[in-house]
């Protein structure tokens, strides 16, 4: 994974974020809640007994991959301009999945279900939260294009 | 009966013939949901490493998720499906499991 120097900075903030987010777990927080989720349909009891019993769990393994992150951006070498991370397999599953939570943390913050995509230019904070999911999508993308070719292949068919 | 819990039908259609033949292992659903956040191709993705579904059926699953808001991607004994309910969580996809009816 080749990173520019705008994006490792990035990274490194989103990360400070999150795991501030995470660390106060406040299940009001909307991004809280869409990082654990209901786990249980049709049986409030059963649900909150199972969150329960997920939650340290997931909490842990999401704080661990948001320091795996942090960890290989440090161990970068320097190339090109910018910053080059040797990824393995399981390194760049971690670094997909620790993507995917900070793309599903911006997102509960901005409140992806109203969210209006011709509307985001007249607000600058939005349109800048919305470039960066659009970016770690991108960077997931590229990831996903060598972890697992064949589930790239979906776009294929989906082109207007 | 095949091996796989892959459905062929809607949610909320039953095979008739188990209707009424409540096992005492009855399985649990275990359901995906779409999000507006979450790659298709992640999803496929996800689907492919924890069930290890091949890909035209983890992009039936994907699409069934994203078209009709949920897809019921297994049919397991409660703790497979607490576990599996784990799994997809720690991927970021929103699961749930329920009582199969």
């Amino acid at each position: 994974m080749h990173l520019q120097p705008v994006e490792v900075e990035l990274l490194r903030r989103m990360r400070e974020g999150l795991r501030a987010v995470l660390d106060e777990g406040d299940r009001d927080d909307p991004v809280v809640a869409r990082l654990f989720p209901s786990a249980v349909s049709d049986d409030p009891e059963a649900d909150d007994e199972l969150r329960g019993l997920l939650y340290d769990d997931l909490l842990a393994a999401r704080l661990t991959g948001l320091d795996e992150l942090v960890a290989l951006l440090d161990g970068g070498t320097r190339h090109r301009g910018g910053l080059r991370v040797e990824l393995d397999g399981e390194a760049a599953v971690l670094v997909l999945g620790v993507l995917n939570d900070l793309r599903l943390a911006i997102g509960a913050r901005i409140g992806t279900e109203q969210l209006d995509r011709d509307a985001v230019g007249d607000d600058p904070d939005l349109a800048q939260r919305v470039a960066v999911m659009d970016h770690l999508a991108w960077l997931q993308e590229q990831l996903l294009a060598e972890l697992d070719p064949p589930s790239v292949s979906v776009h294929d068919d989906l082109r207007p | 009966m095949t091996a796989s819990p892959m459905p062929t039908a809607p949610v909320r259609e039953r095979d008739p013939d188990t209707e009424g033949h409540v096992r005492p292992d009855s399985p649990w659903d275990v359901i995906v949901w779409d999000d507006p956040v979450n790659l298709m191709s992640y999803v496929v993705f996800v689907l492919r490493r924890v069930f290890g579904y091949p890909e035209p059926v983890a992009r039936k699953l994907m699409l069934e998720v994203h078209n009709l808001g949920r897809a019921l991607v297994a049919a397991e004994p409660r703790e497979k499906a607490e576990m599996y309910v784990q799994q997809l969580h720690g991927y970021g996809l929103h699961a749930t499991m329920q009582r199969t009816s």
